[in-house]
């Protein structure tokens, strides 16, 4: 019978080193070819190797344990090791995929070499299932990780020799000057190489609002607006004496008010 | 959506608040008594004229402020309408009284004697309404000042007391708790010396991460110390990616500092710096301060993966500063700034307070 191989992909050294000491107890005839650190090291050894088992680590740095498991080979049995998802876990209750879970148990450990000894001269897991169960297993940590953000939530500035990051809360406008944008926040201002231009797709329009060719105003820093001649108006902000024009095309974000 | 602006447009605005023509109806109405008794007319004929004045005063006020050009004041716009407006008003009530027959009227000399007494009487009452007016507006803006600061310090109380309600709940995750004890787990089995100390950090971690009702006897010292177990576990964990040095600024040991802050900022920069990471990074923690003015400055720096500038800041920040806020008044700041060609620094601002 041809010798079974088995590949460890986990960021934590001690973890690899635990669990190859677990199977060399477990499983003796069990080959191990070298152990990858990260997702991308796992699929370049998968291809080297072409292991039969794979174990992985759920979370990892660049490439995580999910995205791996799609970009194997059907052919690989797949173990998942995780410390702790408390929600994850539920993604593993059909039982198209096996788990361990950190510290590893001996005696749960020996019950999935058991059963992969049992399966292992037959193909992999359903592709139906499997996909499920990684779709299922994204979602929920995804639920838990922030969604990705579509607005500008930093400005950054150069201050003196260093690079600020300004939280948008704390700005409260921006003003084109000459090849530049000066942004005015709570402790200071600073000038910047962003277009208001750019600036106004890239801020949240719910918070700030586009005054002017030249300006945009954090509407939280308004205290009003007075109607001068001709379809302008003025912007008078709470902090500070800076009065800020609105144009004609711009006066439509006020209305109705 | 609600936006907190208000526009003033002519139209509507050219228009005198309600309760300003209720005085002036309720002045004219008043003073046309006396002026009856004078004249010798009857009272809604004196009326009419002395209200017709009132209420194009009044208007031209209203208007006035409402078209003002940019460089004058409400007050000033006000003063400037009644006086240019009233020889006018004064004119337009005849116009009407007359029906049109205004400059036969005014050729007789009673007539014009009635008039020049009426633009006098016009700006005698129109001026020091104008100024009451000013008063007033600046009293409500003073009002609507001070409303803004309690609603501000309210805020701020609230901010603290849901800070210190979290600190209540257990900190530790539980991903990290379970990696790290199988960390120890394998240096037990594998017979390390390490396991000990190792296990020590983990003690002293968590010891600091229980919930906790205040943060009195926390100074800078415990806290450095705190940092320096996390990391020490964290480097256990992950020693070929994390590197990291901790400095101890003198006088730590005797400056309070609110438990966690500083660690709070260690554990952002290894979860979203240094973790996200294939190669790793360092993490910088250190401080100064200024021997002549008391300013400290303190620091968690690390050459991690960077922050996007549109990565949504956590609550951790924003519970951070109010606590800095609460510990060392609102001069304190919390500083974010880019690491070339990599990473952040986070910088704690504030002013040094001994321990009493």
């Amino acid at each position: 019978m041809r010798q079974v191989k088995a590949l460890i992909a986990d960021d934590e050294p001690l973890l690899r080193e635990r669990l190859r000491a677990h199977l060399a107890v477990l499983w003796p005839e069990l080959a191990l070819t070298d152990d990858a650190r990260n997702g991308a090291e796992a699929l370049e050894l998968v291809a080297a190797h072409r292991p039969d088992i794979v174990f992985l680590d759920i979370r990892m740095p660049g490439m995580n344990g999910i995205d791996t498991a799609r970009a194997l080979a059907r052919s690989t049995h797949l173990v998942f090791v995780t410390a702790y998802e408390q929600y994850a876990l539920q993604a593993f209750e059909q039982g198209a995929v096996d788990y361990l879970v950190k510290p590893i148990d001996r005696v749960r450990l020996a019950d999935t070499v058991t059963r992969l000894q049992r399966q292992l001269p037959a193909s992999a897991h359903d592709p139906a299932a499997l996909a499920a169960t990684l779709d299922g297993l994204a979602a929920r940590l995804g639920h838990h990780a922030a969604p990705p953000a579509r607005w500008l939530q930093w400005i950054k500035a150069s201050v003196g020799n260093s690079v600020r990051l300004i939280p948008v809360e704390q700005v409260h406008f921006l003003r084109a000057e000459e090849k530049y944008t000066r942004v005015v926040w709570d402790e200071g201002e600073a000038l910047i190489r962003k277009t208001i231009r750019e600036l106004a797709d890239q801020l949240d329009p719910e918070r700030f609002v586009q005054t002017h060719r030249a300006v945009i105003v954090n509407l939280a820093c308004v205290r009003e607006v007075v109607r001068g001649m001709n379809e302008t108006a003025d912007v008078h902000l709470r902090h500070g004496g800076e009065i800020l024009p609105v144009s004609r095309s711009y006066l439509h974000h006020f209305r109705q008010m | 959506m609600t936006r907190p602006t208000s526009l003033r447009f002519p139209i509507s605005a050219c228009l005198p608040a309600p309760r300003h023509a209720v005085v002036v109806t309720a002045f004219t109405l008043l003073l046309s008594v006396p002026l009856q008794r004078l004249s010798g007319s009857p009272y809604l004929e004196v009326f009419g004229h002395v209200g017709c004045v009132g209420a194009i005063l009044l208007v031209a006020c209203s208007a006035a402020v409402a078209l003002r050009p940019r460089w004058l004041g409400p007050g000033l716009a006000r003063l400037a309408a009644i006086v240019l407006a009233a020889p006018v008003a004064v004119l337009l009530t005849f116009l009407i009284a007359e029906r049109g027959n205004v400059v036969a009227f005014l050729r007789q000399p009673q007539s014009q004697t009635a008039y020049v007494a009426m633009v006098v009487m016009a700006l005698l009452f129109g001026v020091p309404f104008s100024l009451m007016a000013m008063r007033s507006e600046r009293r409500q803006r003073e009002r609507a000042d001070r409303l803004q600061i309690e609603l501000e310090k309210n805020r701020l109380e609230r901010e603290l007391l849901d800070v210190r309600l979290r600190m209540l709940h257990a900190q530790i995750e539980p991903h990290f708790l379970f990696n790290t004890l199988a960390n120890i787990e394998a240096l037990v089995a594998s017979g390390s010396a390490n396991a000990a100390p190792v296990l020590r950090h983990l003690i002293a971690y968590l010891r600091a991460a229980m919930p906790r009702l205040n943060d009195a006897d926390a100074t800078l010292e415990t806290e450095l110390q705190l940092v320096r177990s996390y990391l020490e576990l964290m480097r256990l964990r992950m020693p070929d990616r994390l590197r990291f040095a901790v400095a101890t600024p003198p006088a730590a040991a005797a400056l309070r500092f609110p438990a966690m802050a500083l660690l709070t900022l260690v554990e952002n920069a290894v979860r979203h710096g240094i973790d996200p990471s294939v190669d790793g990074g360092e993490i910088d923690v250190g401080g100064h301060c200024d021997p002549h003015t008391g300013a400290m400055t303190l620091w968690v720096s690390d050459t991690g993966v960077g922050m996007a500038e549109t990565a949504l800041p956590g609550t951790g920040l924003a519970n951070l500063r109010s606590r800095l806020h609460a510990f060392y008044g609102t001069a304190a700041r919390v500083d974010l700034h880019d690491v070339a060609p990599h990473g952040v620094r986070v910088e704690l601002h504030f002013q040094a307070k001994e321990t009493a």
